[in-house]
């Protein structure tokens, strides 16, 4: 069912309507079609004066309107031309009969590989700059480098004690005899102002270390002196046994053991 | 089912395993450019370094 209605001065209208636009030519001769299906008549044959008139545009639009079917008709622009993208895609899927899937792993895992590659290169990235400013505020090596003193032991003899310079304070080593360390072992720990056992005090028995600064207030002690045999602060009256433990005097606490640790027979490092 | 698909399909398509194996390579690639670029250095200033001269001072 086809109607065909003039609508010259309508036309602009129509254009933009869901109406089925025909290419205003007037049907003189129409081919038989199925006709549900045909919406736009075909071109005439232009054998005569009068049909050649007719295929000529200049009658205005006609409007076809069907009761049924697909009704969006456009005219025949033969001149567009469609952009080329074929630079663009993968070889792999530029043939349009070849199925995707097949080409999908190869084309996937190259780009996935490509960002994993990426995220590589940004992970040891981020991981070096984090490192870079993370050991930015540990102590420089030049301060580590004075952090340790190495002592030979061999130097020093018995019953001596010497005193070396260690991050900026005095460091007493002291080679005790076998009498002054069975007379330090044997002094009950509760009799003591501040209790340590002699074995808290000391890693190896003949060597003991202690920072030579009396924790009164903050004088250095005199080695083998006062009434213990240790060491005596001559500034208040503090002495010290040959632990470095406080014995009598106004000094609240022993004297300081720092970390230190012996590397072979006759070296010592403190530190 | 080739190499690619293998690793498209086991590794690749899943997020979680995506970046295992991101950061599993970080691993391997840090050791490999660092030890490469400690030798290209070395190699560049042959001759300079501690380890080229220490026989001269140390007996």
């Amino acid at each position: 069912m086809t109607s065909v209605a003039r609508a010259g001065h309508l036309a602009p209208y129509f254009k933009a309507s869901s109406s089925v636009v025909s290419n205003g030519l007037k049907p003189t001769v129409v081919a038989y079609t199925a006709p549900e299906k045909v919406l736009v008549h075909p071109l005439p044959k232009t054998t005569t004066v009068q049909s050649l008139h007719g295929a000529l545009p200049i009658q205005g639009l006609k409007a076809v309107a069907g009761g049924r079917g697909p009704s969006h008709v456009r005219f025949a622009h033969t001149d567009i031309s469609y952009p080329d993208f074929t630079a663009y895609r993968r070889k792999e899927t530029q043939d349009p009969t070849a199925k995707s899937s097949e080409s999908v792993d190869a084309r996937q895992s190259f780009t996935y590989l490509i960002a994993g590659a990426g995220g590589v290169a940004g992970a040891y990235a981020a991981k070096s700059v984090v490192t870079h400013f993370v050991s930015s505020m540990a102590a420089a090596a030049d301060v580590l480098a004075l952090a340790k003193i190495e002592i030979k032991l061999s130097e020093i003899p018995e019953g001596k004690s010497v005193t070396f310079k260690w991050r900026g304070k005095p460091l007493f080593i002291r080679h005790r005899t076998d009498n002054e360390i069975s007379t330090e072992q044997s002094v009950p720990v509760e009799s003591l102002r501040d209790p340590q056992h002699d074995n808290q005090r000391v890693q190896n028995p003949k060597w003991l270390v202690v920072i030579g600064v009396c924790t009164h207030l903050g004088c250095v002690p005199v080695a083998n002196a006062g009434d213990f045999g240790g060491y005596y602060c001559p500034c208040h009256g503090s002495h010290y046994d040959a632990s470095g433990r406080i014995r009598k005097g106004p000094a609240p606490l022993n004297l300081e053991v720092p970390q230190h640790s012996f590397v072979d027979e006759g070296t010592l490092v403190v530190g | 089912m080739s190499m690619w698909a293998t690793l498209n399909r086991s590794v690749f398509k899943k997020t979680s395993t995506f970046f295992l194996a991101a950061t599993l390579g970080t691993f391997f690639f840090e050791r490999t450019f660092e030890v490469a670029s400690v030798a290209i250095f070395e190699s560049l200033n042959k001759g300079k370094l501690w380890n080229d001269i220490k026989h001269k001072y140390e007996h």
